[in-house]
């Protein structure tokens, strides 16, 4: 059996993206060079014989998903279930965690001025966030961390595709700065005055996960100290 | 208030008169009290690194008195902001040493707005990306649901008896599809009353099963309310309930402080029958 018929059956078995390797397992002869050749020749074949559906690479990995523009006729049959999409605030806690990750709760609360237990554990029960870790501060806060059903629910192909820092039209401050000013980590957060608190726990840089897609911000300078100081 | 889901667009959240004073805004449309503040600054043009605060609070206060008080859930966090603000103000004022090497009180405001512009920005495209891709769809694709953790719910029964139960229901036909949710709905008072009052009626210490309370009424939300009713009761210790088994008919006695022992004695002896091994489930 030819490995491009292998690798087809199990991507049209599979209701989620596999990456090569997982793909590899199905058979002895295949290794992740063989799936990969596979994998393009398919693409290419789906493409040019004009199909409804394509190789689509996504969350590390592949999944054969239909084209965009038949959303509409798959739309009115009932029997096809829809997408379902965030609410507001759960978009904007996640995007938070995506580029801040590993982050605690009470971060991603300052960060937005609103409480956010509720929508953090949406994201977690919908499988989007996870827990990563624990911070090092009072009562080791946990630590979350977007998943691979993150990058599914987007369509990217790895943290590397979120929107890139330098693109956007504002400046994140540098990651090295702390999120929560140093002297009141108790309650009241606003700590107006004091720039260069220390890092409290969940900022910690070097951490392996969020070695994508947020390498780009920590490049980026804190312009604002210079600014906002200048009167 | 912080449901809205006020993402893209410039949407007229927020009026300003001729004179720049007696401002508008509809506060639950905002996200929170940096969207608020933010929209604040927007709107009028006002450099986010030399923001006249005087104004900014006046103004924030001034929308901050908008909210009523059923909504103080979230209203704290808008006047945690409020308080910031004034501290800010206050700080503005104060002289300060020569030497002090304090930077200015509201950069940490500043650097606040600015990054939750950041994240409001990433949050469009993050959306956009969303419905683009909800526009492919996999093969066989379900929708992601919470799985509950099937562990923590040990089922003790059988197919027979699922089907049993299921067959005992008898769900109110459906005769008008395209009914309207009429705001005036069944209040769960009104239906520990109807508890209550048929306990006395039958009187003594006689019980009632829970379906019969719903013979007069052929709807799903007097029985919701119904349930909800006897679940309340129960917990104020007014009634007893009282279930042979999962899945068996739910049994509403009256209860009375006084005899409320005698009652959970004779219930659990009594005519129910409850099987040896089978404790009766609920107990209040």
């Amino acid at each position: 059996m030819k490995a491009e018929q292998i690798v087809e059956a199990v991507l049209f078995a599979s209701d989620a993206p596999l990456r090569a390797d997982e793909i590899a397992r199905a058979d002895e002869s295949l290794d992740e060079d063989a799936v990969e050749a596979a994998l393009q020749a398919l693409k290419k074949f789906y493409l040019e014989s004009g199909r409804a559906f394509g190789l689509v690479e996504l969350a590390e990995g592949y999944q054969l998903l239909t084209e965009p523009q038949y959303a509409s006729y798959l739309d009115r049959l009932e029997t096809v279930p829809r997408p379902s999409r965030l609410s507001g605030p759960a978009l904007e806690a996640l995007a938070i965690i995506a580029y801040r990750q590993p982050i605690g709760r009470i971060e991603v609360e300052y960060i937005r001025g609103v409480g956010s237990s509720g929508v953090i554990r949406t994201l977690q029960d919908r499988g989007l966030v996870e827990v990563v870790g624990r911070g090092e501060g009072l009562g080791r806060p946990l630590l979350y961390g977007t998943t691979r059903r993150f990058l599914e629910h987007f369509a990217f192909r790895s943290l590397e595709d979120l929107p890139r820092a330098e693109d956007l039209p504002v400046v994140l401050r540098d990651r090295s700065t702390p999120i929560l000013p140093e002297d009141d980590s108790d309650e009241g957060e606003e700590g107006v005055d004091s720039a260069d608190a220390k890092v409290a726990d969940s900022d910690a840089e070097g951490t392996e996960s969020d070695a994508d897609g947020a390498d780009s911000d920590a490049k980026v300078q804190p312009v604002l100290d210079d600014g906002a100081t200048a009167q | 208030m912080t449901t809205s889901r006020s993402r893209n667009g410039p949407r007229p959240r927020g009026t300003m008169d001729d004179e720049g004073h007696g401002f508008m805004v509809e506060l639950e449309r905002f996200q929170g009290p940096l969207d608020l503040l933010l929209h604040l600054i927007r709107q009028q043009d006002i450099d986010i690194f030399d923001i006249p605060i005087h104004t900014i609070t006046q103004q924030f206060l001034v929308a901050v008195k908008e909210i009523r008080a059923g909504e103080l859930d979230s209203a704290g966090e808008f006047l945690e902001m409020a308080s910031t603000l004034i501290r800010i103000k206050a700080q503005m004022i104060l002289p300060r040493p020569v030497e002090d090497e304090d930077e200015d009180p509201r950069a940490e405001l500043v650097r606040r707005l600015l990054e939750y512009e950041q994240i409001r920005e990433i949050t469009r495209r993050l959306e956009r990306s969303e419905a683009e891709r909800a526009r492919r769809r996999a093969k066989g694709w379900i929708e992601d649901r919470p799985g509950p953790a099937l562990d923590d719910v040990p089922l003790e029964t059988t197919w027979e008896e699922v089907m049993q139960a299921a067959m005992g229901v008898t769900l109110p036909e459906v005769v008008d599809r395209d009914h309207r949710v009429t705001p005036r709905t069944v209040s769960m008072e009104e239906k520990a009353g109807l508890i209550l009052d048929t306990l006395r009626r039958l009187g003594g210490s006689d019980g009632i099963e829970f379906r019969r309370l719903l013979d007069p009424f052929n709807d799903r939300m007097h029985g919701v309310m119904t349930l909800l009713a006897g679940l309340e009761l129960g917990r104020r210790r007014r009634i007893l309930l009282r279930q042979s088994e999962p899945f068996r008919e739910l049994w509403l006695y009256p209860r009375d402080e006084s005899d409320a022992v005698r009652e959970v004695e004779t219930a659990q002896g009594g005519s129910l029958g409850p099987s040896p091994d089978g404790p009766p489930t609920e107990e209040t």
